[in-house]
C-alpha cells in the first residue's frame, strides 16, 4: 500500500514569494500536492543505486554510439554529430545535472528506467526547494528527506574547474571565469529554473549572469552579452535537439566556438546523446541483464508496449498499446516528426484514487535527491509534483 | 542512511535558503538596502533619458541632468533629492493607475526623466518596500536595466562599436514562452 501523508499546503501568496509563480494548472488545478509520498530509507537507497548505475551504463553506451557511428538510430541531427564527439573528447565538458524518470521503486514494485532527461531537466525548483519547504512549513524533520540537489548541483559547477579531483580546490585554480545562464523568455518555470542554477554557481564560487536566450551574440570567438562581455561558460535552458533542427546556423557556429576552445557549452552537447528514448535500445543491447531496464525497440514489440517518440517531452506523443494492439492511452504533441521507439508497458505504482506517480532521481556527478509526478497512465504536462519524506 | 544525503539546514540552499526561510517564518522575503547614488543622466538622440553614471554616496541621492536643446547646445542642471523624489513618487502614483510607460515593456523611443529616476532608484528614493515591490514587476525591472548604462556599460558599448561586429543573435522573436503555467515548456 502507497504509504501517503497529508499536509498543510504552502498558499499561493507564500509560493510566489519564494519565486514560484507557476503553482496553478491551465484547468485551476493545484500543480503542487497537499500529499507527501513515504519512502523507505532502503527504497530510497534502491533509487540512488539505480540512477547511479544507469548513469555509468549511459556513459558506456555512448561510448559505443560514437564508436559504431550509431547516431541516426537516435536521431541526432546530422549537424550536430561533430560537436557531440568533440564534447565527448574532452572532460571539460562537465555534465551539470539531468534527472532520471522510473516507474516502481515503491510499494514493491520493481524500478524501471522510463527515460532519462539529461539535456535541460525541469521540475528542479519543486524537487531542490519546494518538497524541503514543505517539511519546514509542516514543522517536520528536514533531515527526512533524499535531496541534497542544491549543494550536488553547486559542487557540479565547480568541477568545471576540479574534474575529478575534490570540489575544494576550486578556490585555489578558479581564474575569474564566466558563465551565462539563458532561457527563453517569458515562461516562469523555465526563466525560475535557469536562475536557481545561476545561484547555484554563483554560491560555488563562479562570477555569472543571466541574458535571454534571443539577447545572447556569437560569433567564431566567443559568447557574448548585449553589453559585449565575453563568457566562457554558457548555460542554455533549451533543448540541443532544437538547435540542430531550428538553428542550425547557431548550431554551426557553436560547433566552431567550442573547436576554438572560446567557450564550453552546457549541458554538453553529448547530452543529446543520453536525451534521445533511442539510448535505451541501445542498453538494451549493451546490458540485457540490466534489472533497471524494460525491453526496448526499433519496432513494435509483442505484448503490450509504449510509444514514444525520440525527443518527446512532458508525455507528448506517447502511446500505450496492449497485447490485441488496440490503443489503451494516447497523448498527442508537437514531436510526431521524430522517429518512434518501442518500450515495454510497465504500469506506475498507484494510489487508491487510481493515480499514478513517476519517480525522478535528479543526477548530478551521484545521484541526489528524489521527487515524484503523480498523473495518469502517462504523465503529461498536467501532472502534479508530489514530494516526499523519509520513513 | 548510508549514501543519502539531505539539506539539513537552510544555510546550505544559499541565499535561497534565506529566502523560503523568512517567508515560512512569515515576513516579507529579505529586502535589498537601497544605497543612495548620484547619478549622470543624459537626454539621448530620441529625446528619452537613460543612466549614464552611477555612484554610490553616503550623502543624499542627487543627480545631474544633462539635455540637448533642438539647436543642439547641451546644457546640465542640478537635481536635489527632494526633486527626484516628487518626479518618482509622480510616476509611481501613474504606474498604479496604470498610466506610466514603466507598465509596458521598453521600447525604442526611450522614457522620460521622471520615469528614468524611478526605474533606477525606486528604493532609495520611495523606500525599499516600494522599491522591492516594484523590482517584482517584469516590465518594471527591464526598464530598469535598459535605463542604466552606467560607466561600465557605457564603456563596454563603445569599446565594441569601434570594430565592425560580426556577432550575430539567434532564436528572434518566436521563441516565447507562455507565462506562468506549465504548457510550452522546453524543458523535459
Amino acid at each position: 500500500m502507497l504509504n501517503l501523508q497529508k499536509l498543510t499546503p504552502l498558499d499561493d501568496t507564500a509560493l510566489e514569494q519564494i519565486g514560484f509563480t507557476w503553482h496553478t494548472d491551465n484547468d485551476g488545478s493545484k500543480y503542487i500536492s497537499d500529499t507527501l509520498v513515504g519512502v523507505t530509507e532502503a527504497e530510497a537507497e534502491a533509487y540512488y543505486t539505480a540512477a547511479n548505475e544507469l548513469y555509468d551504463m549511459y556513459v558506456e553506451a555512448a561510448e559505443y554510439v560514437i564508436e559504431n557511428d550509431l547516431f541516426f538510430d537516435l536521431g541526432i541531427p546530422f549537424n550536430l554529430i561533430e560537436t557531440i564527439k568533440k564534447s565527448w573528447e574532452n572532460d571539460v565538458h562537465w555534465h551539470i545535472y539531468g534527472r532520471f524518470d522510473f516507474s516502481g521503486g515503491i510499494d514493491a514494485k520493481p524500478i524501471k528506467l522510463i527515460e532519462f532527461n539529461a539535456d535541460t531537466p525541469t521540475g528542479l525548483y519543486e524537487t531542490a526547494i519546494l518538497q524541503w519547504a514543505l517539511l519546514k512549513h509542516n514543522n517536520m524533520d528536514e533531515d527526512r528527506q533524499f535531496n541534497n540537489i542544491y549543494q550536488a548541483i553547486s559542487d557540479n559547477f565547480r568541477r568545471l574547474v576540479t574534474l575529478f579531483d575534490d570540489v575544494e580546490e576550486f578556490d585555489e585554480r578558479y581564474d575569474g571565469w564566466k558563465i551565462l545562464f539563458s532561457s527563453i523568455e517569458g515562461n516562469d518555470e523555465e526563466e525560475m529554473t535557469t536562475q536557481l542554477l545561476q545561484k547555484m554557481a554563483t554560491d560555488a564560487g563562479f562570477v555569472t549572469a543571466n541574458a535571454f536566450l534571443q539577447d545572447v551574440k556569437f560569433d567564431e570567438k566567443g559568447i557574448f552579452d548585449s553589453d559585449e562581455n565575453q563568457y566562457e561558460y554558457w548555460f542554455k535552458l533549451y533543448p540541443w535537439e532544437d538547435i540542430g533542427t531550428d538553428e542550425p546556423e547557431l548550431a554551426m557556429l557553436l560547433g566552431t566556438i567550442m573547436k576554438n576552445q572560446e567557450a564550453i557549452l552546457l549541458n554538453p552537447a553529448y547530452t543529446l546523446l543520453f536525451q534521445s528514448k533511442g539510448m535505451m535500445k541501445i542498453l538494451c543491447d549493451l546490458f540485457p541483464d540490466s534489472p533497471y531496464l524494460l525491453p526496448t525497440s526499433f519496432e513494435p514489440l509483442e505484448g503490450s508496449y509504449v510509444e514514444k517518440r525520440m525527443f518527446g517531452r512532458e508525455g507528448a506523443n506517447t502511446k500505450i498499446v496492449d497485447a490485441g494492439g488496440n490503443t489503451v492511452s494516447e497523448v498527442d504533441g508537437p514531436y510526431g516528426n521524430y522517429r518512434p521507439i518501442y518500450q515495454e508497458y510497465t504500469e506506475f505504482v498507484k494510489d487508491s484514487e487510481g493515480n499514478h506517480y513517476q519517480a525522478g532521481v535528479f543526477f548530478a556527478y551521484e545521484a541526489c535527491g528524489l521527487g515524484f509526478r503523480r498523473g495518469g497512465k502517462i504523465l503529461d504536462n498536467m501532472s502534479k509534483f508530489v514530494g516526499h519524506v523519509l520513513v | 542512511m548510508r549514501h543519502l544525503s539531505t539539506i539539513g539546514s537552510a544555510a546550505l540552499l544559499g541565499s535561497v535558503g534565506i529566502t523560503v526561510m523568512s517567508v515560512l517564518s512569515g515576513c516579507e522575503a529579505p529586502q535589498e538596502e537601497a544605497k543612495n547614488r548620484f547619478l549622470v543622466i543624459e537626454q539621448q538622440a530620441n529625446g528619452g533619458y537613460v543612466v549614464v553614471e552611477e555612484t554610490p554616496t553616503e550623502g543624499p541621492n542627487r543627480a545631474i541632468i544633462r539635455e540637448t536643446d533642438e539647436n543642439g547646445k547641451v546644457t546640465e542642471r542640478f537635481m536635489n533629492e527632494q526633486e527626484m523624489q516628487t518626479l518618482a513618487q509622480q510616476e509611481y502614483d501613474k504606474m498604479e493607475a496604470g498610466q506610466s510607460e514603466l507598465n509596458a515593456a521598453p521600447t525604442d523611443a526611450g522614457m522620460g526623466l521622471a520615469g528614468t529616476i524611478l526605474a533606477v532608484a525606486a528604493g532609495s528614493l520611495l523606500g525599499n518596500m516600494i522599491g522591492n515591490a516594484l523590482m517584482g514587476n517584469k516590465n518594471f525591472q527591464k526598464h530598469s536595466n535598459t535605463s542604466n548604462k552606467s560607466a561600465y556599460h557605457r564603456s563596454a558599448a563603445n569599446k565594441a562599436s569601434g570594430k565592425s561586429s560580426t556577432k550575430k543573435s539567434f532564436f528572434g522573436g518566436s521563441k516565447k514562452g507562455s507565462s506562468t503555467t506549465r504548457s510550452g515548456s522546453y524543458g523535459g
